[in-house]
């Protein structure tokens, strides 16, 4: 196979982070490369290297051979290097077509000028390609989740129509927002693809890499730290790899639930409603217990956990925390009644972006640290807030790092610490808690979390994957359509398979 | 793109840490440069006269940097200071000496009026403020018939803020002691908690329990009051209320805000950046007419003033979303 895409001593720095330290890399014509390696590695910064969204300090691509530099996305793209990034990038207020050349020019756009009707059709021919019956003409916010999905796969594939050679494509963690179907679709087209372009495969499941790629790359620090053909190697040997240490296999030791001296469970949900989201909705949750929740995209786990929350509107029926009524409103009256939530989206809703470690931790309880309700007392709850943070392991120089600098694992560990700070917290929202982590940040989180459930709160999470679930719950719940479809207490030994779970879901 | 990134990553850390200090200097500069040529502004007298005539812009400039911390804008202060003046003038005959107290505790009711608009039903502070200027510049304009009337000579209040204790004028006295309470408030309470992470992202903040809507209203009460306060002090300077005077803060107060180094993105800044920067507004007006720039230039400099301003503060880090 031929070399497509090469490397050669790249290096680039952020102030004092190496994020690529002298790195090599080749790509072959028609593989899939696997990449893979904990928050910080350096794969973003690869990634975005080859996406023409930052440059090298030093270094060389060469691309068929030839250096290149590249400047820009619109670069990128007309070198026929494409990106499927992990959130999605496409324009919600416009046509699928629209979105599908945006950034790449076409016959139906030349001179600015829109031709609908041939935009129309290149688009078709795109969407026709990996064989999906998408109308070209409808907006992409009308689109469900997995038809976005493919929109954005016929849109990095449209590169093909560039260049007279198979384009590169870079998948940034696709799977982490797909359902398992989802995923065998995305795989499907992969395999595929391979016949006609050279791919990297970005994931933190290791399963994933070893079923997709031909070959995988594990990055530590921005080095590169083994480069092995996928038959050669295992998930063991992989996660060992790329974490530094092997992982502690450790029986499924659960936790017997705190015995609470009320006969009711500490949180009681009866006949919840919220719309068309789930209807009559019953879930109790004792003290200490873990519960999963499993479903597809809108399948209620979520707005389980914001409705609980008082993140969502017009929400009928009764919540119990402790026998007393909390149906809450709002956010604020949440908080105020110990329920604490752990958003999926937490660049949005869970940091406050360029404020320090401290301030982010403080933001909620830092008056309960205070001199009075309304008084700050700053030396107490920095100390509270620094102990937490070393409680559950933060990487940072020091409390008064700015949160945008650290890694997603770090960052996620902060804004779980904020609501741990609470000496009140009763009952703990977990919304995929560990969306964006690494295999050895994941661990450290879930380690936090056991260690809560243990103390006695209540914990209730939207699992990533029925793994996932497994691993960490007591309980495990799976939700359809805003029906609870099946439940398995696992510390009474009811362990389900894989499949059993999948059925429930759809 | 590269030389700029890595440049700015290198230096990121310093580079936050100096810009803070860069309206400081900025201020230091200009006042050693212009007492090279008008030595006269550095005596007690000059200071003095000056520090009395900056007064009211500074307190609109602490009040107008409340909104902007908390990710807002407040450009109805100036409207408020021109009808505040106006109204403790109109309201004089009924309340007497009270009048500045009332009309005060009318502005801020007026401000959190305002902000509970703002914040509960959604609609964007710059075109509810801007409205709400409209209708108060308006209103100052129709009860005075747009002629400045002379303030009673029995109004203690007004009387004693023209007043000064040995050389350092009452006003500016006013000025200080607002600045620090609110500052204490900012630094030692659940509010400033509250509104600076508001500005720092308003959706994290919500989610994390923060009542959105009442800091909101607390902002703009506070501003709205600190607009009123401005309005007194501008009457006590003149001896006469001053319908027509909203057009002429309003930019001043916002470039007073920017050129402190206060972001207008939000969260980022505070009130001694509102003094350095409302200050330096103030020194440039006075060195503008005393270099022989016509009143009439004066707005252009000011204009190019701000744009520098908003250039050197402006977190590049949330490049690409510009609004």
């Amino acid at each position: 196979m031929s070399t497509i895409l090469e490397l050669k001593n790249v290096n680039k720095r952020f102030g004092k982070v190496v994020a690529l330290d002298n790195f090599n890399l080749e790509l072959r014509a028609g593989e899939v490369l696997g990449l893979v390696g904990q928050n910080g590695s350096g794969k973003s910064t690869l990634m975005k290297m080859l996406a023409g969204l930052q440059g090298p300090d030093s270094g060389e691509i060469l691309l068929r051979g030839q250096p290149v530099r590249i400047r820009s996305a619109a670069m990128a793209t007309s070198l026929g290097i494409g990106m499927v990034h992990q959130e999605q990038s496409l324009v919600p207020n416009l046509t699928v077509a629209e979105n599908i050349f945006i950034d790449k020019p076409n016959d139906a756009t030349r001179g600015g000028l829109y031709r609908w009707g041939a935009l129309f059709e290149a688009a078709r021919t795109q969407l026709d390609k990996i064989g999906v019956d998408i109308r070209p003409d409808a907006l992409v916010e009308e689109l469900s989740f997995a038809e976005r999905q493919q929109v954005e796969l016929a849109k990095v594939l449209a590169i093909e129509e560039l260049v007279d050679h198979p384009p590169i494509i870079l998948f940034d963690e696709p799977t982490s927002v797909l359902n398992p179907d989802e995923i065998k679709i995305l795989f499907r087209e992969i395999q595929r693809l391979r016949t006609r372009a050279s791919i990297v495969f970005i994931s933190h499941r290791l399963d994933e890499i070893l079923e997709i790629s031909d070959r995988v790359l594990v990055m530590t620090n921005g080095v590169k730290v083994a480069d092995k053909q996928v038959d050669a190697i295992d998930r063991d040997e992989l996660y060992t790899l790329m974490v530094g240490h092997e992982r502690e296999k450790k029986e499924r030791e659960h936790t017997q639930p705190v015995q609470s001296s009320r006969p009711n469970p500490r949180l009681r949900i009866r006949k919840l409603t919220d719309g068309n989201k789930f209807k009559n909705l019953d879930l109790d949750v004792a003290k200490g217990e873990i519960v999963g929740l499993v479903g597809v995209q809108g399948s209620g786990a979520e707005e389980l956990c914001r409705t609980i929350f008082g993140a969502e509107d017009s929400v009928t029926g009764e919540i119990l925390l402790d026998d007393v009524p909390a149906l809450s409103q709002g956010p604020r009256q949440a908080v105020s009644n110990g329920i604490a939530y752990l958003p999926s989206n937490r660049r949005l809703e869970g940091m406050l972006a360029g404020r320090t470690l401290v301030q982010n931790m403080v933001v909620t309880y830092g008056l309960e640290y205070g001199r009075s309700r309304f008084l700050v007392d700053y030396k107490a709850e920095e100390a509270a807030a620094t102990q937490w943070m070393s409680r559950l392991k933060v990487k940072a120089t020091s409390g008064k790092d700015r949160i945008n600098r650290l890694s997603g694992g770090n960052q996620q560990k902060v804004v779980l610490g904020k609501w741990l700070m609470s000496k009140k917290l009763k009952l703990l929202l977990l919304d995929h808690p560990s969306r964006g982590l690494d295999p050895g940040a994941r661990d450290d989180l879930f380690e936090a979390i056991k260690e809560q459930a243990r103390q006695g709160l209540s914990i209730v999470f939207v699992a990533d994957t029925s793994e996932e679930a497994l691993e960490l719950a007591d309980r495990v719940i799976v939700l359809r359509d805003g029906q609870i479809t099946a439940s398995y207490d696992l510390q009474q030994g009811v362990i389900p398979s894989q499949e059993d779970i999948l059925r429930a879901m759809i | 793109m590269n030389a700029t990134k890595s440049l700015g990553s290198n230096f990121g850390v310093y580079a936050n840490q100096a810009r803070g200090l860069i309206p400081l200097l900025v201020l230091i500069l200009l006042v050693a440069g212009s007492s090279l040529f008008a030595p006269g502004m550095l005596s007690m007298g000059g200071l003095s006269s000056f520090f009395t005539d900056a007064a009211p812009l500074l307190i609109l400039v602490v009040g107008s940097t409340l909104p902007i911390l908390a990710g807002s804008i407040d450009l109805s202060v100036a409207g408020v200071a021109a009808l505040a003046g106006v109204l403790i003038v109109q309201l004089h005959p009924i309340f007497g000496v009270w009048a500045t107290p009332v009309v005060l505790c009318g502005a801020a009711l007026f401000g959190a009026l305002q902000g509970y608009v703002h914040a509960k039903l959604q609609l964007p502070s710059f075109i509810t403020t801007l409205a709400t200027l409209s209708i108060v510049t308006g209103l100052a304009l129709l009860l005075s018939n747009a002629t400045a009337l002379p303030i009673p000579d029995d109004d203690s209040i007004v009387g004693w803020i023209s007043g000064s204790l040995g050389p350092v004028p009452n006003s500016i006295i006013v000025v200080i002691a607002v600045t620090v309470i609110l500052a204490v408030a900012l630094r030692y309470t659940r509010f400033g908690r509250d509104l600076y992470a508001l500005g720092a992202g308003e959706r994290t903040a919500l989610m994390s329990g923060v009542n959105t809507i009442k800091v909101r209203c607390v902002v703009f009460a506070l501003s709205a009051f600190c607009a009123g306060i401005g309005g007194v002090l501008l009457s006590s300077i003149t001896g006469f209320s001053s319908p027509s005077i909203a057009g002429n803060l309003l930019l001043l107060s916002i470039v007073g805000v920017v050129l402190g180094g206060t972001a207008i993105s939000g969260g980022v800044g505070g009130l001694g950046s509102a003094l350095v920067g409302g200050i330096i507004t103030s020194w440039l007006r006075v060195i503008t007419v005393m270099v022989g720039v016509a009143p009439t230039t004066q707005n252009i400099v000011f204009g190019v003033m701000a744009l520098i301003a908003v250039m050197l503060t402006t977190d590049r880090a949330k490049i690409g979303i510009v609004k």
